[in-house]
C-alpha cells in the first residue's frame, strides 16, 4: 500500500461517515497517517527480508500459515490464557490468542496476546530461538489478528499491572499468524473501554455509541462487552434454574399472532401470505391460555416486539421478555413472592457468581453495587403518593406515576430501605389494562403491581381476571370491541384458575443491574426506530 | 397511753323517745369512760409491758405490708409468667390516660397522611440489638405494628433465629394500610444499630441506646418525674457503655452497683420494670460471659425473662 492509496481510500470514508463529530473524523485521520506511516515501514521491511532471507537461521519458526481449512488434524492441546500462571513456570505451551498490541524495542519485541477477557505480555527477543528478521516479524502482525505461539511460561520479578495475568510473561519461539486483521481497524479496543471522564482529557479519544453499534464486532471483544454479555448469560441461566426448582414449565409461545394482544397499537404488522399478521407484542394471552390448561406455573424466554417509536435510552422495538405466568391458592401475594424471589436469587447469583465481571463493567463505567432486600421490599401505591407528596410532587390520587416521579420514588425509597429493588403493589385500577383484578375492597385500586430496580419499572404484572362475565364487563368499560377478543375470553369459559403473573425484559434488568446508561449496551444487535442493522 | 381529757361533746342523759318495739341496753355514752382510757388516769403511768407489746405489733404489721408489697410485685413476674407484665402495669406510674391510638402516635411522629408510618432499623447480624427487639413485643402490645424481617444483600447469610426473632407474621400482614405502625428489621452490614424513619424531616438515628429511646417514647410510659427520667437515662447509658462495650473491670462495677440497687428495689427504678431494666438485662443477657453475677443480679435477670416480651430473645441467646 502507497501513502496516496491509503488517504483516498480514508476521504472515501470521509464522505461516508460525515454525520460523525469532527474529533472522530480527526482521530480517524490521524490514525490513517499511523497506519500510511506503518505501511510504508512494512514495505521497506518486506523489501530488507527479501534481501537478508538467505541468512535467517529461524524461518521456520514464523510465518503466515495457510488458510486453515482442516487440512490436517494436529495433536496439539492449546493452552487458554485464563490458565496461565505461576504454577505453569518453565513449561512450554501453545496458545491461540489475538495479538492485542505490540510494541518492537530493538532487539525485542513486547507483544500483549488477548483471549476474551484475558490478556498475557509475550516477548519475542533475537536469541538462539529468534532472528532478528523474526522480531520484525513480530512487531509487524497487525492488531485483531489471531496467531499461535509455542513458548515458555516464565515468571517475572514485577507485576504486570496492564494484564489480568500478572504474574507471567511468555517468550515466544514459534510464530505463525493464522487469520490476519486489516490494519486499519474502525475502532481502537482500547478506546472502546476508556472510562468516560468528565471534561475529556485533550487526545484520549472515545468511540460514539454508533460507531460501536455499526462495527459491534469489535465492540463486542473488548472486555466491558464480553463481561455484560456473560452476565446477562448468567441472568438467563439463574431465572431458569430458579424457576424450575421452583415447578415451573418452560413454554414457546407463537411470535406471529392474527390479533393485537394489547391494545392495539404499537404492533408490527407483517404480510402473511393473502393477509396479514402481527408480531407478538406479550405472550401473555398464551402463558394464560396454559394455566387455564392445567399447566399451573410457567415461564418463557423469547422475542417480544414493540412498535413504539420512542428513541430513549431504556426503548427496544425487540427484545428478549422473560415472562412468568402462575396459578395461584388463595392471594396474588404468592406469586409476588415466587417473582421476587426467583429476582433475589438472580441478584444472589449474579453477586456470588459474576463478581469480575461486575468490576470489569465498573472499571469503564462506575456504579454502585446493586443492593436489594430479602424478602423484597413491598410498598402500596397510596404510600408512594404519600412519599412524592411529602418530597413536593403534585399528584392525583388515581394518577400514574411518571417516569421522573419513579425515579424520585426510587430514590426515596433507597434512601429510607437502602434497597435498589422493590414491588410497588395496589396500583389504581384507571392505569391498568381490562384484564387487571380490580381489588375486593376498594374499586378504585387493583390486584396490580410494578417492580423497580433502581427506580426503574422492569416489571408490570397482575392478577388477572379469570371469570369470562368479569372480563367482558371490564373490557366494555374499557370500549374494546369484543370481537377481536373473543377467542381470548372464551378461553376462560371453561374453568381457570385463579392467576397473576409478569414479565421482565432481559436488557433492561441487565442494564439496571450494572447500572449502565443505555439498554443498547446490554442488547447484542440492538433494533430501534433507527436502527435495523447488524 | 397517757392523753389529755376533753369534755365530751354531748350530755349522756339526752331525753329520746325510743320505740317500745326492741328490747332496752343501757346508754353506752353514759357510761364516764372506757377502762383502757381510765387506766392510765388512775396511776398515771402505762405499763411497761403493753408498750412493748404495741410495738411490737406496730413492727410485725409494718412487716406485713413490706412483705406484701413484695409479693405482690414478684407475683406478676415469677409465679405467674403469662400475667399482663406490660404496657399497662408500666404506665400505672405515669398514667397516660389514652395510650394506645392514633392521637398519641400523630403527636410523637408527625400527621398520619395515609402510609403506613414505617420505622426502619438497621442492625448488624454479627450483635443483635436485643433490647429493640423487647421493645418491638411491647410496642406490639399497644399498636397494631407491622413486623418484617429482611436481609441487605451486604450480608450474605443470616441465622434462621434472626428471620424469626420479631414473631410469626401477621395475618394481615398482606394489607399495609390496617396497621397503624411499621416495623422493619434489616440485617445489614452496618457498624452500629441505626433507625430511620423520616428521611425528609429527620436525620438517622445511630446507636442502639438512642434507638431504645425513641421507641420506648412512643409506648407513652417514660417516667414524668425529672429525677426518674434522669436515672433512666442513666442507666440506659451505663448499659450500653459499660456493660456492652466496657472493660472487664467496668462490667464487674456495674454489676456491684446493679447488686446494691437490685437489694433496695426489686426493679431498678422501684416497682416497676423499665426501659432501664431492659437495656441493662439486655446488655447482660448478650454476653454470654455473665455467669458470676451476684445473686440480686441474678434473681432480677431470672424476674426479667420471665417478662412475656423478654421471650422473644430466648432463642438468641
Amino acid at each position: 500500500m502507497t501513502k496516496e492509496q491509503v488517504k483516498g481510500s480514508s476521504a472515501e470514508e470521509e464522505e461516508q461517515q460525515a454525520a460523525q463529530s469532527k474529533k472522530a473524523l480527526k482521530k480517524q485521520q490521524k490514525e490513517a497517517e499511523k497506519a500510511a506511516k506503518k505501511a510504508e515501514k512494512q514495505a521497506k521491511l518486506t523489501a530488507d527480508q527479501q534481501t537478508t532471507e538467505e541468512d535467517d537461521f529461524a524461518q521456520d519458526r514464523y510465518g503466515v500459515c495457510v488458510m486453515l481449512q482442516s487440512q490436517e488434524k494436529l495433536d496439539r492441546s492449546l493452552v487458554r490464557v485464563c490458565e496461565l500462571s505461576p504454577d505453569k513456570a518453565g513449561q512450554t505451551v501453545w496458545v491461540r490468542a489475538r495479538i492485542h498490541t505490540s510494541r518492537a524495542k530493538g532487539k525485542q519485541c513486547f507483544l500483549v496476546l488477548r483471549q476474551q477477557q484475558f490478556n498475557v505480555q509475550a516477548l519475542v527477543a533475537v536469541g538462539e530461538r529468534a532472528s532478528k528478521q523474526m522480531v520484525k516479524f513480530a512487531a509487524n502482525i497487525t492488531k485483531e489478528s489471531i496467531v499461535d505461539v509455542e513458548a515458555v511460561v516464565q515468571k517475572v520479578e514485577q507485576k504486570i499491572e496492564s494484564c489480568s495475568q500478572q504474574d507471567v510473561e511468555l517468550h515466544i519461539q514459534r510464530l505463525f499468524v493464522v487469520s490476519q486483521a486489516e490494519p486499519r481497524l474502525p475502532l481502537q479496543l482500547d478506546d472502546a473501554v476508556r472510562p468516560e471522564v468528565e471534561g475529556e482529557e485533550e487526545g484520549r479519544a472515545t468511540v460514539n455509541q454508533d460507531t460501536r453499534l455499526d462495527n459491534r464486532v469489535i465492540d463486542l471483544r473488548t472486555t466491558t462487552s464480553q463481561a455484560i454479555f456473560r452476565l446477562q448469560s448468567g441472568v438467563c441461566q439463574l431465572f431458569r434454574d430458579t424457576l424450575t426448582k421452583k415447578g415451573f414449565v418452560e413454554i414457546q409461545t407463537p411470535k406471529i399472532i392474527s390479533a393485537a394482544s394489547e391494545g392495539g397499537a404499537n404492533v408490527f404488522t407483517v404480510s402473511y401470505f393473502k393477509t396479514s399478521a402481527y408480531l407478538a407484542q406479550s405472550p401473555q394471552l398464551y402463558k394464560q391460555m396454559c394455566i387455564c390448561a392445567d399447566f399451573d406455573k410457567v415461564f418463557c424466554v423469547g422475542p417480544v416486539f414493540r412498535a413504539e417509536d420512542s428513541n430513549t435510552h431504556r426503548h427496544l422495538t425487540e427484545f428478549v421478555g422473560l415472562d412468568i405466568e402462575m396459578a395461584f391458592n388463595y392471594h396474588y401475594h404468592e406469586v409476588i413472592d415466587s417473582i421476587t424471589d426467583t429476582m433475589v436469587q438472580i441478584f444472589k447469583g449474579l453477586r456470588d457468581n459474576f463478581q469480575s465481571e461486575i468490576q470489569t463493567v465498573c472499571k469503564q463505567y462506575p456504579s454502585e453495587p446493586f443492593k436489594f432486600l430479602e424478602p423484597t421490599l413491598r410498598l402500596e401505591f397510596t404510600e408512594a403518593v404519600t412519599l412524592l407528596r411529602s418530597a413536593g410532587v403534585e399528584m392525583g390520587d388515581e394518577e400514574d406515576l411518571s417516569t421522573p416521579n419513579e425515579k424520585l420514588l426510587g430514590r426515596l425509597v433507597k434512601e429510607k430501605y437502602d434497597t435498589d429493588f422493590y414491588v410497588l403493589d395496589k396500583y389504581p385500577l384507571a392505569v391498568r389494562p381490562f384484564y387487571t383484578m380490580p381489588d375486593p375492597h376498594n374499586p378504585k385500586y387493583s390486584n396490580s403491581y410494578d417492580m423497580f430496580m433502581r427506580g426503574e419499572e422492569i416489571l408490570s404484572g397482575a392478577q388477572r381476571v379469570h371469570d369470562a362475565q368479569l372480563l367482558t364487563e371490564r373490557a366494555l368499560h374499557h370500549g374494546i370491541d369484543l370481537e377481536k377478543i373473543k377467542s381470548y375470553i372464551d378461553s376462560f369459559r371453561y374453568g381457570a384458575p385463579p392467576h397473576a403473573g409478569g414479565g421482565i425484559g432481559l436488557e433492561r434488568v441487565t442494564m439496571l443491574y450494572l447500572g449502565l446508561h443505555n439498554v443498547r449496551q446490554t442488547s447484542m444487535f440492538p433494533r430501534d426506530p433507527k436502527r435495523l442493522t447488524p | 397511753m397517757p392523753m389529755y381529757q376533753v369534755k365530751p361533746t354531748s350530755q349522756g342523759d339526752i331525753k329520746i323517745d325510743l320505740p317500745t318495739c326492741m328490747y332496752k341496753l343501757p346508754n353506752i355514752h353514759a357510761q364516764p369512760g372506757s377502762s383502757c382510757a381510765e387506766y392510765p388516769l388512775q396511776n398515771g403511768e402505762v405499763d411497761p409491758a403493753l408498750k412493748a407489746l404495741e410495738a411490737r405489733q406496730d413492727e410485725i404489721m409494718r412487716k406485713l405490708y413490706e412483705l406484701k408489697a413484695a409479693i405482690d410485685g414478684l407475683a406478676k413476674t415469677v409465679t405467674t409468667p403469662d400475667a399482663d407484665m406490660d404496657v399497662t402495669t408500666l404506665s400505672q406510674t405515669t398514667t397516660v390516660p389514652s395510650f394506645t391510638g392514633t392521637a398519641d402516635l400523630d403527636a410523637l411522629l408527625g400527621k398520619d397522611l395515609g402510609a403506613l408510618r414505617d420505622i426502619v432499623i438497621n442492625a448488624n447480624p454479627a450483635s443483635p440489638p436485643l433490647s429493640l427487639l423487647v421493645l418491638h413485643g411491647l410496642l406490639c402490645q399497644s399498636y397494631r405494628v407491622l413486623s418484617t424481617v429482611h436481609v441487605h444483600s451486604s450480608v450474605s447469610s443470616v441465622p434462621p433465629q434472626l428471620l424469626s426473632c420479631l414473631g410469626p407474621r401477621h395475618t394481615d400482614s398482606y394489607s399495609r394500610q390496617r396497621f397503624q405502625l411499621g416495623f422493619t428489621l434489616i440485617w445489614k452490614d452496618v457498624p452500629k444499630v441505626q433507625m430511620k424513619f423520616s428521611t425528609q424531616s429527620m436525620c438517622p438515628i445511630e446507636g442502639e441506646a438512642n434507638v431504645a429511646r425513641f421507641l420506648f417514647r412512643l409506648l407513652g410510659s417514660e417516667p414524668k418525674d425529672p429525677i426518674v427520667a434522669t436515672q433512666l437515662d442513666s442507666w440506659v447509658d451505663t448499659a450500653f457503655f459499660q456493660l456492652a462495650e466496657g472493660g472487664s473491670k467496668e462490667r464487674a462495677a456495674v454489676l456491684r452497683s446493679l447488686n446494691s440497687t437490685l437489694g433496695r428495689s426489686i426493679w431498678l427504678l422501684g416497682h416497676e420494670p423499665s426501659l432501664a431494666d431492659i437495656a441493662c438485662a439486655c446488655c447482660i443477657l448478650q454476653d454470654s460471659k455473665a455467669l458470676s453475677t451476684p445473686a440480686n443480679v441474678q434473681r432480677w435477670l431470672q424476674a426479667c425473662r420471665n417478662l412475656e416480651h423478654f421471650h422473644c430473645i430466648t432463642p438468641l441467646l
